[in-house]
């Protein structure tokens, strides 16, 4: 087992590499030169030629490539060209409003998704497993912003039941909390709960069929917990590792989520870092992203030992 | 099929019903038999087939210019004369989403035309040139492992906004996936027992490929392409939107709903036209998947 651990650790490696070398990419062929930029109009072109050669932007992409990997492996993602802060603290200013709308939507999501596959596989070709199997291919069909203004104009402006938009921190309260987050968390759970919906009920048909499900029926089992104990533990590893893939598909859409409901978080940040071309908040923002998803996954996958005992390496 | 069928009329003989029968299985394999076995396919292509053909024809359809601004008539309620109603500065929002569709299905179209066939040819080099398989599988797995909206953002980054920069960037961002499908399908399809049979016989690599491999990869690679498609509109609109994606220039259903930002409180028909518009046709696509999907692979369909 430690050995597996240490073994997929190390496959995180090259994958971590090839995402530094697209984001560092990123930077080297972004249009316009920092150089001239941070020197200002009236630079002379000797003095900008300086400034270059003091920045090191005149070396070879392998160097700075290097040095530049060296720089994020010590905690340094560089200086914003606008806020002229470091990215790093751009980044975890806004750290906590994006994690607090994907942790929400994630447990609001499972919460929802998985009981909703498992009663449809249980009721597989009824009326309400259509009525299921609609809802998530409407779930893959409507994008992430139609659905959050939608929601946010009947529950918040129609309904007055929620706020329409922004965020309260959670340190001034768990429930101003949760309610600026209910409708963002829902609009972008919606692809989630379909993508995990359909998964639980694809492999809980599967395993409905087997032998030890009918013979716990016949000794008289209720069935809640033959569904939600026998049946479930033994599809799990297809959702969980579902759950983990569409982790990507959160992080998206967080972007769009958080511009319609005013959320200050990354997403934000991200899109006006894109407005403004500020390449090292892109660079920074990818990085983290892409580092929580790979991270993700590897969890994901060393979870199936704990899901089904049987997975042992 | 009629009730009659069944029963036996006195003084017929016993065989007469047959004729009666054959036509009914006839009917089941043309066109029609096809809606029937198929209704979401049915569905989702004649709802794209207008979407298609409202793109085509759109300055036929009773538009104006989408792009004229008239400040005379800003944000006006829909209405018989603005049927969508009009934008802040006045465009005809009617117009605008109907010229709309020509971004989104151009996008969509093309860019799961440019992955699957990039898809392809990276899946085959991947799934045969056994040398180059870990490296590239390594890069994909890189690709993959950058959620394909913040990809195709920051791609966008680097350059301006225009239909084929949106194009490229998305379509980057959708080749791994297809990658992957292919290269799975090309390591399973060679330990067919036929494979290897052909390479036993001498046959050349580029044959086994023409005729052994590429024919089998060919149903899910067009499911897939419709999956990408679908996507590819969500991710154009989402790029639109966030200021990425197509100048507001050219108006598309993305972009419109940017403009409605503003205002969605008070004018929520500005997001509201576009949105259904965009949904509408991504759950033709969706759907039109879903139906190739039970048509072409059925193996597939039962698992999913």
């Amino acid at each position: 087992m430690l050995l597996y651990v240490l073994k997929r650790l190390l496959s995180t490696i090259p994958v971590m590499a090839v995402v530094a070398l697209f984001v560092f990419s990123l930077l080297y062929l972004a249009p316009g030169d920092p150089a001239a930029t941070i020197a200002g109009d009236q630079a002379t072109p000797a003095e900008i030629e300086k400034i270059r050669q003091n920045l090191g932007l005149d070396r070879a992409f392998v160097v700075r490539f290097v040095e530049w990997a060296s720089q994020i492996l010590h905690g340094d993602l560089g200086t914003s060209l606008f806020a002229n802060m470091p990215v790093r603290t751009m980044i975890s200013e806004r750290l906590e409003p994006t994690l607090s709308l994907l942790i929400v939507t994630l447990f609001l999501a499972i919460l929802i998704a998985v009981p909703m596959g498992v009663i449809a596989a249980w009721k597989a070709g009824t009326l309400i497993d259509r009525a299921i199997m609609a809802f998530s291919v409407f779930g893959f069909s409507v994008p992430v912003f139609v659905t959050a203004y939608l929601l946010a104009y009947v529950f918040a402006l129609r309904l007055d039941w929620l706020p329409v938009q922004g965020y309260t921190p959670i340190s001034q309260g768990i429930i101003p909390w949760f309610a600026n987050l209910v409708l963002p968390a829902v609009a972008l759970g919606c692809v989630y709960i379909a993508l995990i919906a359909r998964t639980t009920r694809a492999t809980m048909l599967e395993v409905l069929q087997q032998d030890y499900v009918r013979t716990a029926r016949a000794k008289g089992l209720a069935l809640p917990g033959i569904l939600f104990i026998h049946a479930l533990k033994n599809a799990a590893v297809p959702i969980v590792t579902v759950i983990g893939l569409g982790i990507a598909l959160l992080i998206g859409g967080a972007v769009v989520t958080e511009s319609v409901f005013a959320i200050p978080g990354l997403g934000r940040l991200t899109v006006d870092a894109i407005l403004r071309r500020d390449y090292p908040v892109i660079q920074g923002v990818v990085l983290l992203f892409s580092f929580v998803f790979v991270l993700v996954n590897l969890a994901v996958d060393l979870t199936y030992t704990l899901v089904d005992p049987r997975i042992r390496y | 099929m009629n009730a009659q069928n069944f029963v036996n009329p006195a003084g017929t003989a016993i065989a007469a019903p047959l004729p009666d029968v054959l036509p009914a299985v006839k009917s089941r394999r043309g066109f029609f038999g096809l809606i029937r076995r198929y209704p979401t396919l049915a569905f989702g292509a004649a709802i794209l087939l207008i979407m298609v053909f409202i793109a085509v024809f759109a300055p036929m359809l009773w538009t104006v210019d989408p792009t004229a601004i008239a400040t005379g008539r800003r944000n006006r309620e829909p209405s018989l004369l603005y049927w969508f109603g009009t934008d802040m500065f006045g465009r005809d929002l009617y117009s605008r989403v109907l010229y709309g569709a020509r971004v989104s299905l151009i996008v969509g179209f093309s860019v799961a035309l440019l992955a699957s066939a990039a898809g392809l040819v990276v899946g085959l080099v991947s799934g045969f040139v056994r040398i180059a398989d870990s490296l590239i599988m390594r890069i994909m797995d890189g690709i993959m492992s950058i959620p394909p909206i913040l990809l195709a953002v920051a791609l966008m980054a680097l350059t301006r906004g225009s239909m084929s920069n949106v194009i490229i960037a998305v379509t980057i961002a959708e080749i791994p996936r297809v990658a992957r499908l292919v290269r799975s399908v090309v390591l399973s399809l060679r330990e067919q027992p036929y494979v290897d049979a052909a390479i036993a016989a001498g046959t050349r690599t580029p044959k086994i490929i023409l005729t052994h491999i590429l024919p089998n990869t060919l149903a899910p690679l067009i499911v897939q392409a419709s999956y990408i498609c679908a996507s590819a509109m969500i991710t154009e609109a989402i790029l639109s939107f966030i200021g990425a994606g197509i100048p507001p220039s050219t108006p598309s259903w993305g972009n419109i709903m940017a403009e409605g930002r503003a205002l969605w409180q008070v004018k929520f028909y500005i997001v509201l036209f576009p949105a259904a518009f965009l949904s509408l046709t991504v759950l033709a696509v969706n759907l039109l998947g879903d139906g190739l999907r039970d048509m072409l692979d059925p193996r597939m369909a039962k698992s999913v």
